[in-house]
């Protein structure tokens, strides 16, 4: 990848501003519960995905993340992501009842590619904080790859790649958004 | 006189002490007892496909390596340097006919045996007794039906006498096409704050929970199979095979009552696929019982319907780590598989839409057993004392084992059952210990 220049969308402030106005909104809709208002900043036609990350070593390494199509964390449309929604509102979620208290800290967004359209490509990351009941107490750290889509006067994401660091899951559940 | 852990339940009453969940010494006792001494699931002979491929694992809390030799056969060794006990493999998977430990350059082949020493001739002077170095390896290691099982216990029975007639139950998962199953790639790992007989228990018997624990995923989409009846009615059972196993069918009398147990996006190939598992099962095993849930003693548990497969590792008294795969018949077309395993994440492991709850509810269930005026109170396990179906060949002849109502706790009785028989048994698991060897020194 190269570095950002002046002249392309990777160098662009403004709109490096109104990708990370629309970052912090994501994240305070997130935290303060407004799920049903998060998940309509998706497409329609989205696919969220999070892959599994194994430890690999020598001819190996670089093929740490699980294919698209296989096993992963998450492998979600907007039906599903919808209903998963919909479940944490029937209060019976048990894993987020009541919910966690989470902070979703989101930063080096880089606009990494654009299309005639408006379509961008958005890399960032990602530290969730999340507290649920007394005691559980969990960090989870990795990257988001995004594809955002003009829909509109605003964009949508198309497509999200989740990236944990982790390879064992330390925490006890994927009971939140990325 | 009864024994000890005996005295920690009592089977006619339904009681059990709640300190068999949190006590570090009755852990620490379970790593030899149980986990040292019982056949424990390593994964399925899908995951090493081809000569020299390995995966790391854990048998109890100790890591091993799991290889496929160069002559096809598969070894498992303690994934641990004979030198100074590093872990010479450090991948969750790969192709490798040889693991070099990072400390100090010891390198095993993939049969066990140390190939080479760094130093051997100028530093060791050839003194080094290489074959009483190699990787420590299990006792015994066999499969059934592709489930690659090993134990530490030199003396432990057979995998077929171990499994007994839960090998015959399982065949309903196992068998029910030509081919049998395979693992679909990736393994589902993290760590749940639970003693790990919770999960094993909810597995094997705890078919009264769903309507409270899953009703909200129920509610929302993330369905396992249509309801034939709301609320407890189901038809089905909970067969106890003996030997601390347990399975959970659904029952139909015909065809139709099977192809109503499937969601939308699985009847054309549930349809597809009867004829021939009856013909290979059997009406009872291929038409009339539909696995449900299932544990097989002491860490492993199986959910039919989300193709689910999960080894619960030991990790502490209050601290377990969740393996999880995807399982489907070897022969299902490729689309089916693909379906299967948006199923499955979907539902359950990392994410599960119904394993997060259940997890949730494990974590409060250990924290709150472990107080210390808590453990003066048992927990109860009565449901279904009493209650057993008096004659299970009367439903069907073939039928193996007792059989208990669909809800009913006689598989989890069962279960702790045979942990206290074997807690009890003083008998030392034939480990393979190392022979003291001769001094070389001459300290004097």
């Amino acid at each position: 990848m190269n570095t950002a220049t002046i002249s392309d969308v990777r160098s662009d402030m403004a709109l490096w501003f109104r990708v990370q106005a629309l970052y912090v909104e994501e994240a305070r809709l997130l935290d303060d519960q407004q799920l049903m208002k998060w998940v309509e900043l998706f497409t329609d036609d989205v696919r969220y995905w999070m892959p599994l990350v194994t430890n690999r070593v020598g001819r190996d390494i670089g093929k740490e993340r699980s294919r698209f199509g296989e096993v992963a964390h998450f492998d979600e449309t907007k039906t599903s992501l919808v209903n998963r929604v919909k479940r944490l509102g029937t209060g019976m979620a048990w894993a987020e009842t009541p919910p966690s208290r989470t902070r979703h800290f989101i930063t080096n967004v880089e606009v990494m590619g654009g299309e005639a359209d408006g379509t961008l490509q958005v890399r960032s990351n990602f530290l969730i904080y999340r507290s649920h009941l007394e005691y559980d107490q969990e960090l989870f750290s990795g990257f988001r790859e995004d594809t955002l889509r003009p829909d509109g006067d605003r964009w949508k994401v198309a497509r999200r790649d989740i990236v944990l660091d982790a390879s064992v899951v330390m925490q006890k559940s994927l009971g939140v958004f990325f | 006189m009864k024994t000890h852990f005996q005295h920690l339940l009592d089977l006619n009453k339904g009681d059990l002490d709640r300190k068999i969940f949190s006590d570090p010494q009755i852990f620490e006792q379970e790593l030899e007892r149980i986990f040292a001494r019982c056949w424990l699931l390593l994964g399925h002979e899908s995951m090493l496909p081809k000569p020299n491929d390995f995966f790391t694992t854990y048998m109890g809390r100790d890591p091993v390596i799991v290889t496929r030799k160069p002559d096809g056969s598969i070894g498992c060794y303690l994934n641990m340097c004979r030198h100074r006990g590093n872990r010479v493999c450090r991948a969750d998977s790969g192709n490798a006919r040889a693991f070099t430990c990072p400390f100090h350059g010891w390198t095993f082949s993939n049969d066990g045996s140390l190939s080479n020493v760094p130093g051997f001739k100028e530093i060791y002077l050839e003194r080094l007794d290489l074959q009483a170095h190699s990787l420590v390896p299990v006792a015994k290691i066999a499969s059934y039906k592709g489930l690659l099982f090993a134990t530490f216990d030199g003396n432990a029975p057979s995998l077929e006498d171990y499994l007994g007639d839960m090998a015959w139950y399982l065949d309903m998962i196992l068998d029910r096409r030509e081919g049998g199953i395979e693992f679909l790639p990736g393994t589902h790992k993290w760590l749940v704050h639970t003693n790990w007989k919770f999960p094993v228990d909810n597995f094997i018997g705890d078919s009264y929970h769903g309507p409270v624990s899953h009703k909200s995923a129920w509610m929302s989409g993330f369905e396992g199979m249509p309801r034939r009846k709301s609320g407890y009615g189901y038809e089905g059972f909970q067969v106890q095979p003996g030997n601390g196993h347990g399975f959970g069918t659904r029952w139909a009398e015909n065809r139709e009552q099977v192809l109503e147990m499937a969601l939308p996006e699985f009847l054309e190939y549930e349809r597809s696929r009867l004829d021939e598992s009856i013909a290979r099962l059997g009406d009872l095993r291929g038409l009339h019982m539909s696995p449900m849930h299932a544990s097989i003693f002491p860490n492993v548990s199986l959910l039919w319907q989300g193709s689910a497969i999960r080894v619960w590792h030991p990790k502490g008294p209050q601290l377990t780590e969740a393996w999880g795969w995807c399982f489907v018949d070897k022969a299902a077309p490729e689309d089916y598989k693909r379906e299967k395993a948006l199923h499955m994440l979907q539902r359950h492991g990392t994410s599960g839409t119904w394993e997060v709850d259940d997890v949730d509810n494990w974590v409060q269930c250990n924290s709150a057993n472990a107080g210390y005026v808590a453990r003066r109170y048992p927990q109860n396990l009565e449901m279904g004392l009493g209650d057993e179906i008096d004659d299970p060949r009367a439903i069907h002849p073939d039928i193996r084992g007792r059989l208990g109502r669909f809800q009913s706790e006689i598989n989890q009785r069962a279960f702790y059952g045979k942990w206290a028989q074997l807690m009890d048994d003083e008998t030392p698991p034939a480990v393979p210990v190392m022979e003291r060897r001769t001094s070389q020194g001459s300290c004097a």
